[in-house]
């Protein structure tokens, strides 16, 4: 098996279409670092600005009332007059460079919004507003940044800063780059069956061998990833890695950037497993790579477009393929929340990994494939 | 060289992945028709409630400040511009409860000009709510937009001849869907299917060599015969989709090619001050000048995937090229930067075919020059070139098909 291994990788570094990859993934970083540049994503006054307009346009939809403290208007209306003073107040923080008053002014308005849920006729102006998930990490995000004293930074382009938004992207499209790239990772050796025919081991090695040099591949891609972002040290500067992140993993918390990438690059790994031992199956079962392809997009893309299924079965392992959702609690504003785990989804797909193993070895030892 | 037509279409009509291709258009469409269209809320509604709030809270302040002149400020404003709009409001609501569609066209369509010319740039009105979403930073260009397009298309409807209903002012006629998705992502779906169809069209002839000695033609006629297949086939996603539309139009009418479709555009230079304004065209010429465009599209990715299939002979690579001619607009695209740069040259530029016909792309690049004639030069020429690239490498041994 090492001595196929071997030959495997050397197929591998003269491979066309592994060089392709990696020109792909540099030109993606790039890319994005540019993207980012020119949206001025992460501009606080920018921001702040627009939610101004819509805090301003959810009033708009109310009478214009006395919203004093013991004035004669509703409590919502109350509610938005004061979110939309203290939205005011952070766009002129932000303007200003001062931390401490954009901080202590985010805390007080994600009480406010907080509130805000429970008062009558709320359903009426939800559309401006953030959802309640999106509000509870922002406020936890600012809270931690109070108690620990951490300035908010300002330059999203610096090397940890641009890491968290690169994985956040990363999250909804690594499942999808993968197919991509392992789709046709048997039909090769379909075509040229005196390749496998000149080893003499048994057929599950052989995919064995198959399997681990893509994995290693794919592992010098998660590294490729890093080495594009280093260049940002040169022009931006290096960030701070224990910046806080607030994330939904079952519960709010806070990780810091370290961390979050830690967990990021869990999935990540074992989400490539689980695709590569899919890819072998399905090109065992329908010997074409295409298809293969639109098979594994339709799964992953199934959740989305029927949210229903999330609820109904929580433990499906495609619920979690998309970590930036999971870790953003986007499922908990669904039509029927459900709170997915970070934890569970990990050993969701690693369940699903041991199924798909234990598949691939029932069907590829019982000489289906040795036809070929 | 007929022979060999037939020979390519038949095992284009074959491949199992150009099948499951239409396949999956065809239950994207189903899934589009059954599920998402239902659930569209237009931002510019047919509302009578809407419109009768709005009425009586400004007829009440109306009728409490009879005297105009006594009163300066914010009071005063309002009573100068109240009245019209009020009048404008009442006649909508009384042709929209008579049932008189014309009339509430006309009516409309003059409410959204007068209340365009106060919202606009002003502190204290407000576009439609719908605008301002959470995190949209343009809001308030995209309600100028909004609101200039819908006094425009109103105005067709009054002008026009065709059956109006509450179903055609709201967009949800089967060809007015079909124009608001041209106008997002349909092009986008088209291009990545005419990518897919494409992509294998070349090299799944190494697999099998022995089967084309049979064929004496040279390798430049072969390609070309290559790519009018694949562009048969890429017209042909057509047939799947139409499949959807005719699902929305037996729930919500056809509509029909008479219905206007406003097309933003520019009297002079754009700049700051000078804004474009709306010009209606047919339904039918704007969808004729789409197909052509998005053919177009399709030569430009074919003979660009020919020539990579013939250089680099990966599939791989294949994709990765086409998705870089689809997707690039992102790396480049700003707000307003038309002005500056000469976007209409690249060819890149063309992929939304839909907001390129439609000018919307001239309003956010702030250009003119993204249109029609621009977009067929750019693209034809772009393709005459690829074309000619292709010619001089099948000559060379080197990047022989087979």
């Amino acid at each position: 098996m090492w001595k196929l291994l071997k030959t495997n990788l050397i197929i591998e570094k003269s491979s066309k279409k592994n060089i392709f990859a990696f020109i792909f993934v540099a030109l993606f970083i790039i890319g994005l670092a540019f993207y980012m540049e020119n949206e001025d994503v992460g501009n606080l006054v920018a921001l702040k600005t627009s939610e101004h307009q819509n805090i301003t346009s959810a009033l708009s939809q109310f009478q214009v009332m006395d919203a004093s403290k013991d004035g004669d208007s509703n409590e919502l209306y109350k509610n938005l007059n004061e979110q939309q003073r203290l939205i005011s107040l952070q766009r002129v923080a932000a303007k200003l460079d001062k931390p401490d008053l954009f901080a202590n002014s985010a805390i007080e308005l994600a009480n406010l919004r907080e509130d805000a849920f429970t008062l009558e006729g709320y359903e009426e102006v939800a559309v401006y507003l953030p959802t309640y998930t999106v509000n509870k990490l922002e406020s936890i995000f600012y809270e931690t940044l109070k108690t620990l004293d951490i300035p908010i930074f300002k330059d999203n382009l610096s090397f940890y800063q641009f890491l968290i938004f690169l994985f956040g992207i990363l999250g909804s499209i690594w499942f999808i780059f993968l197919a991509f790239y392992t789709c046709g990772i048997m039909i090769e050796d379909f075509r040229h069956t005196s390749l496998i025919k000149g080893y003499p081991i048994p057929f599950d090695q052989y995919v064995a061998a198959k399997g681990i040099s893509t994995m290693s591949i794919i592992l010098i891609f998660i590294v490729e990833l890093f080495l594009c972002s280093l260049l940002l040290i040169y022009y931006r500067g290096l960030g701070d890695p224990t910046y806080p992140v607030a994330v939904f993993d079952g519960n709010y918390e806070i990780y810091s950037i370290a961390q979050y990438i830690g967990i990021c690059l869990l999935y990540m790994i074992s989400i490539a497993v689980f695709v590569i031992l899919l890819s072998i199956i399905l090109n065992v079962l329908l010997k074409n790579m295409y298809l293969t392809l639109f098979v594994e997009l339709l799964l992953f893309a199934l959740p989305t477009l029927f949210p229903r299924m999330i609820s109904l079965f929580p433990y499906n392992p495609f619920n979690y393929m998309n970590f930036t959702n999971l870790l953003n609690g986007v499922s908990l504003d669904l039509a029927h929340p459900v709170a997915l785990n970070s934890t569970y989804g990990l050993i969701s797909i690693g369940l699903s990994i041991v199924v798909l193993i234990v598949v691939a070895n029932l069907f590829l030892s019982t000489g289906k494939l040795k036809r070929v | 060289m007929k022979a060999y037509f037939k020979f390519e279409l038949s095992q284009f009509i074959k491949s199992k992945k150009n099948i499951a291709i239409y396949v999956l258009l065809l239950f994207l469409a189903c899934f589009y028709a059954l599920n998402i269209a239902p659930s569209y809320k237009p931002i510019e509604k047919v509302d009578a409630k809407e419109i009768e709030a709005r009425y009586l809270s400004r007829e009440a302040f109306l009728s409490n400040f009879t005297n105009e002149n006594r009163f300066t400020g914010m009071a005063g404003y309002g009573l100068a511009i109240y009245p019209k709009w009020n009048w404008l409001d009442k006649s909508r609501l009384d042709a929209l409860n008579d049932n008189k569609l014309k009339q509430y066209s006309k009516f409309t369509s003059e409410w959204y000009i007068y209340s365009n010319n106060i919202t606009y740039g002003s502190e204290h009105f407000f576009y439609s709510p719908g605008y301002y979403t959470h995190g949209n930073l343009y809001a308030s260009e995209d309600g100028y937009y909004g609101y200039l397009y819908s006094a425009s298309r109103y105005q067709g409807y009054a002008e026009g001849k065709s059956k109006l209903s509450i179903n055609v002012f709201e967009e949800r006629t089967a060809l007015q869907t079909l124009q608001r998705l041209l106008h997002s992502y349909l092009p986008m779906i088209l291009m990545i299917c005419c990518v897919f169809l494409t992509v294998d069209v070349v090299l799944k002839d190494r697999l099998n060599p022995s089967l084309l000695k049979g064929f004496p033609i040279s390798d430049w006629k072969k390609l070309i015969i290559k790519g009018a297949v694949s562009l048969i086939g890429s017209i042909g996603v057509i047939v799947p989709l139409s499949v959807g539309l005719l699902l929305i139009g037996i729930r919500y009418g056809f509509g029909d090619f008479q219905l206007p479709v406003p097309i933003y555009s520019y009297s002079g230079e754009p700049s700051y001050f000078n804004k474009g304004e709306f010009i209606n065209i047919t339904m039918g010429s704007y969808l004729l000048e789409n197909f052509i465009l998005l053919i177009f599209c399709f030569m430009f990715l074919i003979s660009l995937v020919l020539l990579v299939s013939m250089i680099i002979k990966n599939e791989f690579a294949n994709l990765l090229v086409a998705a870089i001619f689809i997707f690039n607009e992102i790396f480049y695209f700003k707000r307003g930067i038309g002005f500056f740069y000469e976007v209409e040259n690249y060819p890149t530029n063309y992929v939304q075919v839909g907001q390129i016909l439609s000018g919307y792309r001239n309003y956010i690049y702030n250009s003119s020059a993204l249109n029609l004639g621009n977009g067929l030069t750019a693209l034809g020429m772009g393709t005459g070139v690829l074309l000619l690239l292709i010619f001089l490498i099948s000559k060379y041994k080197r990047y022989k098909l087979v």
